[in-house]
């Protein structure tokens, strides 16, 4: 008897773990990393994949600059770049894939997905809440994967999306999401929590604003830009005056009211917003000198603590106090003022504390606007209510607009870099 | 009479455990978010209340009976004729709740990891799993689940702590969910996910006494509660409750959303583990348990014929559900709804016939 059991065993042992059904091979595979959503031509969407050929060199890039880069044209492979995409216009996601899968001499796998792109026009539309469905139940695509909204369309985007360092376009992805992380220039949103919050009774959805930036910013010949002030990030996606190999960029947020884009924030306005969402972690200011304006101090901005947001309702009408705190190190002074001094450094302090409590109430406002909490007040209006019935009937997204908000910034210069004194650099003597 | 080894109170509270706390990771935390929305963390904790009050019947029971089983016990304090017929239902609902448990983890297998194996495979594996344990009886199952339970708490402790990440406190609000009336509802209808502490009823010769029962019982309820507590706090903390009610698994859905970056992501083979190791240690000990009580029922000796028929018939049921949907909405909900009624209600009849009857050794029970 014993025999049997233990035959019987390793049996069991051996059927298990030959997963013969469901094995497949790495090299029968093709391994999505890209999927771009616009609306279709010949048929409702126009679904594009783009994936890693896995031949040798990938991820090369030409020399030079000026907007370089390889171009890729139908659903041919690059020897060069180690990528490829290809593009369909189907009924359905699934039908698509089934459709690509006919063309290409692989299967088609979305385990290793790592951003959803859609077209800023189907985001206007409201026709994202009829693609996101498949893809939130498509056991293949991770929840964990990054959505952007594409100014243009989503086939143009993937197109110029090469890996202009490294090797390998997912890489590329997965640092360029976590960069959000390092800059607060776009949010990092998740397929799940765009999902979640295009059905939340708290609040709104946000996605990161991506473009391809045909350089027609960057103006070879010019004027010279002078003394002007100008923050860095009051520019939107797609516009920032850069030139290089990598036409792609991410930059600013989308912002939804259901599943319809009504508008979009900037560099700045994006930095207040993930400061309220909690999400925001480290990024460089730059704000103008209060004692010479022509000049500037960059300031590297960390939040210090997580946003503490109260929310009273009176008579119906929410009333939000919002206190965000944040610490700096001074990064430069250029007009050499001793800054360091304790006076002058709470001049600083004021100044660029009222400077993000202006920006934080005015991002508020024109979301009221648009009618769309994307800061997710909601969440924290729930406290008020015992029962989901009572919160849910009070309706959070109705009641936003009218609320009252009272921010305030607690900003403290931590640390003064390698200096602890600006000593003024020395007027020319006989130079005109 | 067939006979089994006998184990200590650290196994006995180890099998209890794994055997109640496996069905957490299946549908029933969805199942409940759509009842009562995000208190399902603390809702658990009224079950396991009013389930500590239903241990406490089958410990009376046992303790006026010292020395016999339940089905031995239902004989004796119902008659032969009502007492088979006891023993019956408890062991058909044993086999319905083991068919309706390999039925959940071959769907979701299905669902989540292996979508072109063939049921009859994924099942069929399963099953002489369960075979081969069942013949090395219920010493066996329960030096495994103690072998193995450390390495099931790591795995589930490291899916939790990685997820804190996905954490956020404001979707435990309202706080109350769907109102405190659907909560005591649902508290104590669903003392059902705890009514498995029944099987120290089953086999009671197995264990050390009346007093080691009691001790094991009640901790076995109080370690499961934290488990399945905790391990609802840490969905509800990722997922609010309008979303949770849509996941097949949660705590799987959980364990995928953990990222770190590129060294640390993509942990949910970790949890698979937990998954599977939990959910076959706790089918086949209820499996057994209908094994050992048609055996004892029928005044069967040799157990292993029993147990190849009833592999087979257990077999065959599993792969007559019609889909998941019949599974989740159908088998599932029926077992928490009326659990309580065969695993708490049954016992307790059984003991106040008993008090009527003056049957029973120790008469002050």
């Amino acid at each position: 008897m014993r025999k049997v059991i233990i035959i019987l065993i390793l049996g069991t042992f051996l059927l298990s773990l030959t997963a013969c059904y469901d094995a497949h091979e790495m090299d029968d595979m093709l391994y999505v990393v890209s999927i771009g959503v616009d609306k279709g031509i010949s048929d409702k969407w126009r679904l594009t994949i783009q994936f890693p050929t896995m031949k040798e060199g990938g991820g090369q890039t030409q020399s030079g600059s000026g907007g370089g880069g390889q171009s890729q044209s139908g659903s041919g492979g690059d020897e060069q770049s180690g990528h490829s995409y290809a593009s369909i216009d189907a009924p359905s996601f699934f039908t698509g894939i089934d459709m690509l899968n006919a063309s290409l001499p692989r299967k088609l796998n979305f385990s290793h997905a790592q951003i959803i792109v859609f077209s800023e026009e189907l985001a206007k539309e409201g026709l994202i809440g009829e693609y996101i469905a498949p893809l939130s139940r498509f056991r293949e695509i991770r929840r964990s994967a990054h959505v952007f909204v594409v100014k243009g369309n989503a086939i143009d985007f993937i197109k110029e999306n090469k890996p202009v360092i490294g090797t390998t376009i997912s890489k590329s992805f997965q640092v360029l999401a976590h960069t959000s992380e390092n800059i607060g220039y776009f949010p990092n949103i998740t397929l799940e929590n765009f999902y979640e919050a295009l059905k939340s009774p708290c609040g709104q959805a946000i996605a990161a604003m991506a473009s391809v930036n045909d350089s027609k910013s960057f103006a070879e010949n010019g004027e010279p830009w002078g003394t002007k002030f100008k923050t860095g990030g009051d520019y939107f996606a797609g516009q920032l005056p850069r030139t290089g190999q990598n036409k792609i960029e991410v930059w600013g947020t989308a912002l939804f009211n259901g599943d319809k884009m009504v508008g979009e924030l900037n560099g700045d306005e994006t930095r207040f917003l993930l400061m309220i969402r909690g999400e925001f972690k480290q990024g460089s200011f730059t704000m103008q000198d209060p004692q010479k304006p022509e000049l500037i101090i960059p300031l590297d901005v960390r939040v210090s603590k997580k946003p503490q947001i109260d929310i009273d309702i009176k008579d119906k009408k929410p009333v939000i106090r919002l206190k965000v705190q944040l610490d700096a190190d001074l990064l430069a002074v250029q007009s050499m003022i001793n800054y360091e001094q304790p006076e002058l450094q709470s001049l600083l302090e004021e100044t660029f504390k009222k400077s993000v409590e202006e920006g934080i109430t005015m991002l508020i406002k024109k979301c009221q606007g648009l009618n769309t909490d994307v800061f997710h007040f909601g969440d924290y209006a729930a406290k008020n209510f015992l029962t989901i019935d009572a919160f849910e009937s009070y309706d959070w997204n109705r009641h936003f607009k009218e609320a009252e908000v009272i921010v305030d910034v607690n900003f403290a210069i931590r640390r003064t870099g390698t200096q602890i004194k600006s000593y003024p650099i020395k007027d020319p003597i006989g130079v005109n | 009479m067939i006979k089994e080894g006998k184990f200590g109170a650290q196994e006995a509270v180890c099998l209890i455990t794994v055997t109640i706390t496996s069905k957490v990771f299946f549908s029933s935390p969805a199942i409940i978010a759509g009842l009562i929305g995000n208190t399902g963390w603390y809702t658990t904790l009224i079950s396991a209340a009013v389930a500590l009050v239903g241990f406490c019947f089958i410990y009376l029971l046992l303790k006026r009976f010292p020395g016999k089983d339940i089905v031995e016990i239902f004989d004796i304090a119902l008659g032969r004729v009502v007492g088979f017929i006891f023993s019956g239902i408890l062991g058909i609902y044993m086999l319905f709740i083991s068919v309706t448990r390999v039925n959940e983890l071959s769907e979701f297998l299905k669902v989540y990891v292996i979508p072109l194996s063939p049921n009859w495979l994924i099942i069929g594996i399963f099953i002489a799993c369960i075979f081969t344990l069942s013949l090395l009886g219920l010493e066996s199952i329960a030096r495994l689940s103690k072998l193995l339970i450390y390495a099931l708490l790591a795995g589930f402790l490291v899916v939790l702590l990685l997820g804190i990440q996905n954490y956020n406190i404001n979707n435990l609000f309202p706080i109350f969910g769907y109102g405190l009336d659907k909560i005591a509802f649902q508290g104590i209808v669903r003392s059902s996910v705890y009514g498995e502490v029944i099987i120290l009823a089953i086999f009671a010769k197995s264990f050390q006494g009346v007093k080691f029962i009691k001790k094991e019982g009640i901790t076995g309820i109080l370690l499961s509660a934290a488990i399945i507590s905790v391990s609802v706090l840490s969905y509800s903390l990722t997922f609010p409750y309008y979303v949770v009610q849509e996941i097949t698994a949660p705590m799987y859905a959980m364990s995928t959303l953990i990222d770190y970056g590129r060294f640390v992501q993509r942990v949910e083979p970790l949890f698979l583990y937990v998954w599977i190791i939990g959910s076959f240690i706790s089918a086949t000990l209820v499996f057994y348990s209908f094994i050992w009580i048609f055996c004892k029922t029928f005044r069967i000796q040799d157990k292993k014929p029993i147990i190849i028929g009833s592999c087979t018939i257990l077999y065959a049921t599993a792969l007559m559900h019609k889909d998941i949907i019949s599974i989740i909405l159908g088998y599932v909900v029926l077992i928490r709804n009326f659990g309580s009624l065969p695993l708490f209600v049954l016992p307790l009849i059984a003991l106040i016939a008993a008090l009527i009857r003056k049957k029973g050794g120790n008469l002050n029970a």
